[in-house]
Parts: C-alpha cells; sequence; structure tokens
C-alpha cells in the first residue's frame, strides 16, 4: 500500500477486475482491452501510455462507466458500477467522476465560468457556494480575466484549463483525460500538466489520463504502459 | 433553468436558421389565419345576407310553423316579453313579422312570393333595409300603404315604382287576403333567392290584410355576431314557453345551408393543412440538424452526468422555442391584418363585382375576427412542435456517450 502526502493509509479509488472489451469488427472482434487488472489508490497522478490504438481511451470510458466491458467489473469508491442501472451510473459520474477530453470539451453557449460551474450546478449546488468555487478555480488555472468569455474565445490549451478546473469543481473521488495535451503544442502541455499535478497535490484529487506526448509522461508519478488492451509495464516514480 | 437558457442560447448559435425556421411557422401562421377569416368572412355574410331579411339569426314562432308556414299559427306577442327578449346580451334586435306565401301580380302574370309584414322603422334601425333599395323610396311612416319588392321578383312581374301590387292569397282562419299597394321601392338584398321572391308590407296592412290584428307570426332575433348564435339561443329558450312557442336558429331553420357551409370549411381546412405539413418538413429537417451537429457536445455532457431525459427537455424547449415565437409573431401580426381587413372590407370592383353580384354575394372581402381562428392556430403550431420533435429526441435517448464522444 501507498502512502499519501499525510501519511495515511490510502484508499482505494479504482479496482478493475479482469477487464475485457471486445468490438465486433467489420471481419474479426477486436480485444481493445484484454483482461486488465488495474488499481489505484487515492491521489495518484498516473498516465496510461502505449501506441495508438492500444486501448488507453476505451480503458478510461470503462472506468468512467462511459461504456459497458465484454468481461470484467471495475469498482470505484467502492461502488461496483458496472452493475449501475444507465440512470444511476449517469448520477455517480455527476457525483465522482471528473472527465477531460482530447477537445471541444466545454459547452459552446456558456462562458468559462458558466462551464467550470456546469457540474456543480448539475448537483445543485448553491448558487454562493458554486460562484465561490468557480472563482477559486478561475484564479487556479489562471483564467480569471476570461472568466465571461464564450469558449471560441479562448485558445486550445485556455479551453483545456477550464475542462480541467470543471473536472475538479465538485471535487470528484477521480479525474480521468484522455490525451488532455494532444491538441495543444508542447508549451501548453507542459504548462497543462504542471498544471493537473499542481491541482493533484493541493486539492488531493487522483488523475488518471492518458497520452503519448514523451514530455507528458515524465511529469506523471505513475506512467501503466498498454500493448494491445494488455498491461505491458506498470512503473512508480518518485 | 439552466437547461432552458441553453436552449435560449443554442437557437442563436446559428441565427439565420433559426430565424428561417421561426419565419416558415410565422409566414404559415398568417397565411392560415388570413385564409380561413376571409372564408369565415364569407359564410358569415352570406348567412347575415340571407337571414337578416328573412327568419332573422334565430326565430321565435309558434310550435308547428316551421313544418307548416300558415298564417293560422300566428301568436300575439307581449310586450313585457318583448321588452325582456330584447334587454338580452348579445340580442341586437327583436322584430315582429308576419309570413306567409302570397300569389303578386302587376298588370300581367302572377307569382308566388315570400310575403313579409314588418315594421319599416325597425328594419331601417337594425337590419338597415333602407339601405338595399336600388330604386324608389323607403316608406316614411310605419303605416304607409306601400310595398317593397325583391328586384328580380319586380322584373318578372313587369312592376316599376309607383305602379300597383296586386296580392291574393288566403288570410287567418281560411278568410281571403287581397290587397293592392303602391311599389313605392324596389331592393337589391344579398340573397338572389329573396330578390326573386320577397314582398315586404308594412306589418299593420299585412295583419289587415290576412286578418290578423295584432298577432305574428315570428319574432326574428339579430344578434351581435355569428359567435352569439348558441348562447343567445339558450338564454332564449329559457325565457320562452316552450309549451307553445318554438325558437329556432338558422342552422335549424336552413339545415343545407349550414351542411354546405361545413363541407366548403373541409376544403379550406385541408388546404391549411397541407400548409402546416410542409412547413412541418423544414421544421423537422431544422430540428434534426441542430441535434445531430450537438452529437459530440451531448457525448460531454452526458459523460459529466446530465441525464439523456435533461436533453431531451432542452430539444423540446428549442422547438418550442421555435414555434412559439413564430407563431405569437404570426397571430399577432395575423389578429393586426384580419382587424384592419375587418374594420376596412376590401370592396371588389371590375368584373369581379358583377360576378359577385349575380351570386347574391355583397362585393366586398369582408373578413372574420372570430377568435377561435386564432387559438387554433395556436395549438395547431404548439402540437406541430411537441410532435417534431419527438424525432430527435428519440435519437438522443439512444445515444451511447462514446459513440457520441467519437463523433
Ligand atoms: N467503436 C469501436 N468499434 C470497433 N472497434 C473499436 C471501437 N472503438 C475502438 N475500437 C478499436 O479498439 C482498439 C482500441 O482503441 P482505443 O481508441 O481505445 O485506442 P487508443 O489507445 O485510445 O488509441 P489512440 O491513441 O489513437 O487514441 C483499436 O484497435 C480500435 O480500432
Ligand atoms: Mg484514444
Amino acid at each position: 500500500m501507498e502512502t499519501t502526502e499525510a501519511g495515511t493509509q490510502a484508499a482505494t479509488v479504482i479496482d478493475a477486475h479482469e477487464l475485457s472489451k471486445i468490438y465486433n469488427g467489420r471481419q474479426v472482434p477486436v480485444k481493445a482491452i484484454d483482461g486488465v487488472h488495474l488499481h489505484i489508490e487515492e491521489g495518484e497522478f498516473t498516465a496510461i501510455v502505449g501506441p495508438s490504438g492500444s486501448g488507453k481511451s476505451t480503458l478510461l470510458h470503462l472506468i468512467g462507466g462511459l461504456d459497458v466491458p465484454s468481461s470484467g467489473n471495475v469498482v470505484l469508491a467502492g461502488t461496483e458500477i458496472t452493475k449501475l442501472s444507465e440512470n444511476k451510473l449517469i448520477d455517480f459520474r455527476l457525483h465522482h467522476i471528473g472527465f477531460v477530453f482530447q477537445a471541444y470539451n466545454l459547452v459552446p453557449v456558456l462562458t468559462a465560468r458558466e462551464n467550470i460551474g456546469f457540474v456543480m450546478q448539475l448537483q445543485g449546488i448553491a448558487k454562493d457556494v458554486r460562484e465561490k468555487r468557480v472563482q477559486e478555480l478561475l484564479a487556479q488555472v489562471g483564467l480569471t480575466d476570461k472568466a465571461d468569455c464564450k469558449p471560441a474565445k479562448l485558445s486550445g490549451g485556455q479551453q483545456q484549463r477550464v475542462a480541467v478546473a470543471r473536472a475538479l469543481a465538485s471535487r470528484p473521488r477521480i479525474v480521468l483525460a484522455d490525451e488532455p495535451t494532444a491538441n495543444l503544442d508542447s508549451v501548453n502541455a507542459g504548462n497543462l500538466l504542471d498544471l493537473m499535478a499542481r491541482l493533484n497535490r493541493e486539492e488531493h484529487i487522483t488523475f488518471l489520463f492518458s497520452t503519448h506526448d514523451p514530455r507528458v509522461i515524465e511529469k506523471a508519478r505513475r506512467v501503466i504502459t498498454l500493448v494491445d488492451g494488455r498491461v505491458v509495464s506498470d512503473q512508480h516514480h518518485a | 433553468m439552466l437547461l432552458i437558457r441553453m436552449a435560449w442560447l443554442n437557437l442563436w448559435r446559428n441565427r439565420r436558421r433559426t430565424l428561417i425556421a421561426g419565419g416558415s411557422v410565422f409566414f404559415a401562421v398568417i397565411l392560415a389565419i388570413v385564409m380561413r377569416s376571409a372564408t369565415l368572412g364569407i359564410y358569415d355574410n352570406l348567412i347575415h345576407n340571407f337571414v337578416t331579411y328573412s327568419s332573422g339569426y334565430i326565430e321565435v314562432h309558434q310550435k308547428g310553423f316551421h313544418e307548416d308556414a300558415s298564417v293560422d299559427l300566428s301568436m300575439e306577442v307581449h310586450s313585457e316579453l318583448l321588452l325582456q327578449l330584447r334587454k338580452q346580451p348579445g340580442v341586437t334586435a327583436v322584430q315582429p313579422r308576419i309570413q306567409s306565401f302570397v300569389l303578386a301580380s302587376g298588370s300581367g302574370q302572377a307569382k308566388g312570393a315570400l310575403f313579409m309584414g314588418v315594421i319599416p322603422s325597425l328594419e331601417k334601425k337594425y337590419t338597415h333595409l333602407d339601405r338595399k333599395l336600388c330604386a324608389g323610396t323607403y316608406p316614411e311612416s310605419d303605416s304607409e300603404r306601400v310595398a317593397l319588392l325583391g328586384v328580380d321578383l319586380a322584373s318578372r312581374l313587369k312592376l316599376k315604382v309607383g305602379d300597383t301590387l296586386v296580392v291574393i292569397g288566403q288570410g287567418y282562419r281560411a278568410s281571403t287576403a287581397a290587397g293592392k299597394y303602391r311599389v313605392c321601392g324596389l331592393l337589391q338584398l344579398g340573397s338572389p333567392e329573396l330578390n326573386q321572391r320577397i314582398v315586404y308590407l308594412p306589418l299593420c296592412h299585412a295583419q289587415a290584410l290576412l286578418s290578423t290584428p295584432d298577432m305574428v307570426t315570428s319574432l326574428a332575433v339579430q344578434i351581435s355576431g355569428p359567435a352569439q348564435l348558441e348562447p343567445v339561443a339558450r338564454r332564449l329558450r329559457t325565457l320562452l314557453d316552450t309549451a307553445q312557442l318554438e325558437l329556432m336558429t338558422w342552422k335549424e331553420l336552413y339545415p343545407e345551408l349550414d351542411q354546405f357551409i361545413t363541407a366548403d370549411s373541409g376544403g379550406h381546412i385541408i388546404m391549411s393543412g397541407v400548409l402546416y405539413l410542409i412547413i412541418s418538413f423544414g421544421l423537422l429537417g431544422t430540428l434534426l440538424m441542430m441535434a445531430r451537429e450537438r452529437t459530440h457536445e451531448f457525448g460531454i455532457i452526458i459523460a459529466l452526468g446530465l441525464r439523456k431525459e435533461n436533453i431531451a427537455i432542452m430539444l423540446l424547449c428549442e422547438s418550442l422555442f421555435i414555434s412559439l415565437m413564430g407563431g405569437a409573431a404570426g397571430i399577432t401580426s395575423g389578429w393586426l391584418l384580419v382587424r384592419w381587413f375587418h374594420a376596412n372590407p376590401i370592396p371588389i370592383t371590375g368584373k369581379l363585382k358583377g360576378m359577385y353580384l349575380s351570386y347574391g354575394i355583397e362585393p366586398v372581402i369582408a373578413v372574420s375576427n372570430r377568435p377561435d381562428v386564432f387559438y387554433v392556430q395556436a395549438i395547431v403550431v404548439l402540437l406541430i412542435s411537441l410532435m417534431l420533435v419527438i424525432v430527435p429526441i428519440v435519437r438522443v435517448l439512444q445515444l451511447e456517450p462514446v459513440k457520441a464522444l467519437n463523433s
């Protein structure tokens, strides 16, 4: 068992057993995920890496309850999400999982401020609490001056920072990010990763993200490598 | 609230498309309103021209008079009853009349005629009979011994203003009725039927002719508008001694006229239906496009934790916004247009005028301003927008988040 910075015993956030996902391709079935075991503790900052088509996105979708595994199960923060009904699963995501996707993460008609508050608003969090938190996050991601801009007025990097802020806003148990830096140049990619790492430390939120950018991989404290849907290595860095 | 706000904002992402969709609803509604009001106006006019100068919108008579229009079924009418009937809301006039069928002749041959004893001053005041005069003069007093003739009847009898009309018929209890009257004026009424058959006489002379002093065959009730027909009929029925008297609306008096209108209406309703069907296709295309191009966005918000039902609500709001904005604008403009045309009927001129006249229809386009024309459109538009949005909603409910995200 790992220990967190506070020194207490860390709780398990993600526990995936014997996870498989088979797609019925045109000619042959594709084993996108093939018998993956995954165990992630609270507060971890983990990268999933691997070549294109290795199953990184599929794995994140399965863990996030966006897709249903062909076999195996996923336990998130003590709840076996693979057993939840569709609407229960949506509610579970709302309260426990933050998502950041590759691009076009934001609701185009809402401002940065409203996008960050979106999840909290769906949760029914009171307006004053929400606004305070949004203000705080805007400052943390360095976009206080862009608070009232619509996504179209933000750069790609700024949009991703808003997406990260939104994912963190309601303090979920875990943030899943599928190639959050893929559409960014290396400077912005580095900045976003630094931001995520800092929020991981400050807010103590577990991050699991996929990438194939070597500079991003460096910043991860644990790197899980997938090839053909199987975990081929799982390394902890200092 | 968030959903409604998002729905509203979504409309303006592609402003032009939304305006075109709303605009199509707008024009369909205006067109449907104007079309419907104009046809209703024509019907109202048709009915008005016929019933005003014959039975009234509502006729009160002795039981059996409708089946057997005999002078023997005359009645005495107490002035209190008249007063009471005239006081009822929606009633503009109650005119005592005496009706019979007679033979009318001039110098030559005789023709069957619809003989109507009326009080000239009351007719002038309430039905503006004097305005229908095309030759001669209107009786100056209610006791002048003169006759007013339908213009076509006069020409068939070869009678001119100033000539003498001879009337022969059957009076009360099989008495003989015969009289001579000076023709003081010819009437061009809005109904060809009446133009060919009507003879008006002042009531007192008609009563003298038929030996029915102080008696009338019917009370012609005029109302303030077509919509008042049923309410007034209901109210008056409660006031009448229904053991003896009978009240009939024009629909009961002339069922064929009512049936003709119903049948003709059907055609117009189908036309409006086709109009709405056409805009429905356009609207459906817009709604589908609006949903389809946001598939990825839906994937994101479903991933974040928004239930699909809520997206459905958002789509519903968008559809309602488009239709209701277009519909409200259409109904308001339609209402203004109809109000204006109602106040300023368009006179028909040229060849068409002659055609209208020969059909006995007043040569004006008079539109009706009946309120149901307007709220029917509102309901239709609402139903259309509710029905159409089902298609994109079903698609959203079937959406798989991963597929949506990848699109
Ligand atoms: N909906 C699908 N139907 C069929 N096959 C699919 C589907 N989604 C993914 N796959 C296949 O599953 C495998 C894993 O795909 P996945 O998208 O998880 O890879 P990835 O590691 O995220 O790749 P990339 O780095 O390109 O994003 C691939 O071979 C892909 O072709
Ligand atoms: Mg991927």
